[in-house]
């Protein structure tokens, strides 16, 4: 990433932090559970682009599996697996700022919503993928059981994600789309999105050229 | 003509399958490893709760845990003896020979076979014993066994899976427990849900036709991804 494009991310994120902190107007609805805490609805601003960028991580990581498995090209590997760890990363910062909000909101840090179910095996499941990388020494056999378990995880996510919180007790959590918000709100959330994306995929580059590099100092043995 | 100076004809899929299938029902047999594991630790934990908690189906308070324990004791004892079908052919050495001679989905399918079987047996031993000594009463037995079935056909397919995959690692034990649980949790989730309803007499229902469709999401995975386990 050049400079020019690195400043303006910076920027981006600083303008949508100042803007949902300073600027945006108060969400309806959400006004704390004793009423007393209406600020705490700026949380939305870092909580739902965090969500969402750590489902695109894990997508993204899942396609670079494909990809590995269909090509067997290591800088396909390497990309999946800097996207999953930098994905777990903003899936355990989305669980925190949920859980912090869920105490204001809801009363308790955590519910067992079927959304808090669903983050919380797919912690579980890219932890698993992290320990699995851990246990195998041969690094095509490495890379190759990771590709298959992070597609596998792909497989199951959408039940995870878009079956169970539908049919599996009743969600605290809005529907997607479903909030009624306000326009500005909406355009700083989306604005957010954008951002946290773009930080994401810069992050995993940075990563994948680390994890790249070590690969080929290991084959080099130096 | 006896057909001498033909080649052999290849076995069908089906034919494939059920010898595999046979092959860990000998092999098993021989050995007992994974029926005296599984038996064992079932039986173990059964006691364990039972001593500890001592007959919860009798008081309505503590009734709805039932199935939660239940599945529990299958899903553990499942975890402890399921992911020795492979790790046994890595070990024997005989791993590279089913790579040469079996075709991946008759292999798979003959192992997720085996291991339904055995957790058909494990239920069918532990569920009766389970009720009897904790006097659980069931208003629904068949929509509780339709929910035995469910569940066992989505840990089998799972189990088989990750076993495979985990046979190639360098830890095992602990790393199956580590991959399945997140995979097998919905199930157990949704086993659960449709236990207990079938317990209650509320009917197995909708958490039933999700169980069963995470069967059949996961055999349809499993039978695509296996072939890329298993052949290098």
């Amino acid at each position: 990433m050049s400079n020019a494009l690195r400043w303006f991310l910076w920027l981006w994120i600083a303008g949508v932090t100042v803007a949902g902190l300073l600027a945006a107007p108060l969400a309806q609805g959400f006004a704390g559970r004793a009423g007393d805490a209406p600020e705490s609805s700026r949380i939305v601003y870092f909580h739902v682009p965090l969500a969402v960028t750590s489902f695109v991580a894990f997508l993204a990581a899942a396609v670079w599996s494909a990809l590995y498995l269909w090509t067997r090209r290591p800088r396909h590997d390497d990309a999946a697996h800097a996207g999953v760890e930098v994905g777990l990363v903003f899936c355990v910062l989305a669980t925190v700022t949920g859980g912090v909000w869920a105490e204001v909101q809801w009363g308790a840090f955590w519910n067992w919503d079927p959304r808090q179910t669903s983050i919380a095996l797919a912690i579980l499941f890219y932890g698993g993928y992290l320990s699995l990388r851990g246990a195998v020494e041969d690094p095509d056999t490495r890379a190759r059981l990771a590709g298959v378990y992070a597609v596998l995880g792909f497989v199951v996510a959408p039940f995870l994600f878009f079956i169970m919180p539908r049919t599996v007790g009743t969600s605290l959590h809005p529907e997607p789309g479903g909030a009624r918000m306000d326009a500005s709100i909406l355009w700083i959330v989306l604005a957010g999105i954008a951002g946290q994306t773009a930080l994401f995929f810069w992050l995993q580059s940075l990563r994948r050229r680390i994890l790249s590099l070590r690969r080929t100092d290991l084959r080099f043995g130096a | 003509m006896s057909g001498a100076g033909l080649p052999p004809r290849a076995p069908s899929w089906t034919a494939e399958t059920l010898a595999l299938f046979g092959k860990e029902w000998r092999c098993e047999l021989r050995t007992r490893t994974a029926l005296s594991t599984i038996g064992l630790f079932a039986f173990t934990t059964l006691v364990t709760v039972s001593l500890t908690l001592g007959p919860i189906g009798a008081t309505e308070e503590m009734r709805p845990a039932a199935p939660v324990l239940l599945w529990l004791i299958l899903l553990f004892a499942a975890a402890a003896g399921l992911p020795r079908s492979f790790v046994q052919e890595e070990e024997a050495g005989t791993a590279d020979t089913l790579r040469l001679v079996a075709r991946p989905s008759c292999l798979f399918c003959g192992k997720a076979l085996y291991n339904f079987t055995v957790l058909l047996l494990l239920e069918a031993l532990v569920t009766p014993l389970f009720f009897g000594i904790l006097r659980v009463p069931v208003a629904d037995p068949l929509g509780f066994a339709a929910a035995l079935v469910a569940g066992g056909i989505g840990l089998a397919v799972g189990s088989t899976l990750i076993a495979a995959m985990v046979a190639q690692a360098r830890v095992r034990g602990p790393l199956f427990a580590v991959l399945a649980f997140p995979i097998l949790l919905p199930l157990l989730k949704l086993a659960v849900d449709a236990s207990l309803a079938a317990a209650s007499g509320a009917g197995a229902g909708a958490a039933l036709e999700l169980a069963w469709l995470y069967d059949a999401m996961l055999t349809i995975a499993a039978l695509m991804l296996f072939p890329l386990v298993w052949h290098p």
